[in-house]
């Protein structure tokens, strides 16, 4: 069992995923951490930058459409997603779009976190995943 | 057009519109026939061409990076699934 606490930033929980660049070498974005992003099973699990999905050397899938605080049709990328602290590699469906949440490189939904345990771990300005 | 000219050339489609309307094709073929195989299935396309029938996420990835490693002329279908349907993403701000 690998456990990652995050601080939070401007008091929302966070999360921080390691993405390998098209180009060679890592890149590290800072993620909200949003159970009230999407769904469980839905069909994406991050929401980044449009620029983001490209520069990680994303392959393109079928568009997705959205509603509330990003409505519209978005284009999706399946992505290799890392936190190397808790021992994770995952391949993910992630959302790109123009503007992430202000402050932040984008949003990691319900489906994401529900690959781990996750909560404040009894610290109320943290937030963790565990595996 | 001058006269005496050869009739142009069509342009070859890009990559992504092959990819894009072979999957439109597979979509189709799902609703037609449930029992299809690519029902339930994430279909991994480069090219134009079918690489990987999969329901398993980390092989349709490692199988599509295997077959072209440039993934701009790669593309993902699941072709059984609806997506037309709308997900949301609760306000943040």
């Amino acid at each position: 069992m690998a456990r990652v606490p995050w601080s939070f930033l401007n008091d929302r929980p966070i999360i921080q995923i390691e993405f390998t660049l098209a180009q060679g070498g890592k890149a590290s974005r800072t993620l909200l951490a949003d159970t009230g992003a999407g769904t469980a099973k839905g069909p994406f699990e991050l929401i980044l930058e449009e620029h983001d999905c490209l520069l990680f050397g994303g392959s393109f899938a079928q568009t997705v459409k959205l509603s509330g605080a990003y409505a519209g049709s978005f284009p999706r990328y399946l992505l290799l997603a890392e936190i190397p602290v808790i021992q994770f590699s995952g391949d993910v469906f992630a959302i790109g779009v123009t503007a992430p949440p202000k402050g932040l490189d984008g949003i990691a939904g319900i489906r994401f976190l529900n690959r781990f345990t996750y909560g404040n771990f009894g610290n109320p300005t943290e937030f963790g995943l565990e595996t | 057009m001058a006269p005496n000219s050869k009739k142009e050339v069509e342009p070859m489609p890009d990559v992504q519109e092959l990819n894009r309307d072979l999957a439109n094709r597979l979509i189709e073929e799902v609703k037609k026939d449930r029992q299809s195989a690519y029902n339930g299935k994430f279909v991994g396309l480069a090219n134009g061409q079918i690489i990987v029938v999969t329901e398993n996420l980390a092989e349709l990835a490692q199988r599509l990076r295997q077959a072209e490693p440039d993934p701009a002329r790669t593309f993902i279908v699941e072709p059984g699934r609806d997506l037309d349907e709308v997900f949301e993403v609760w306000e943040t701000c």
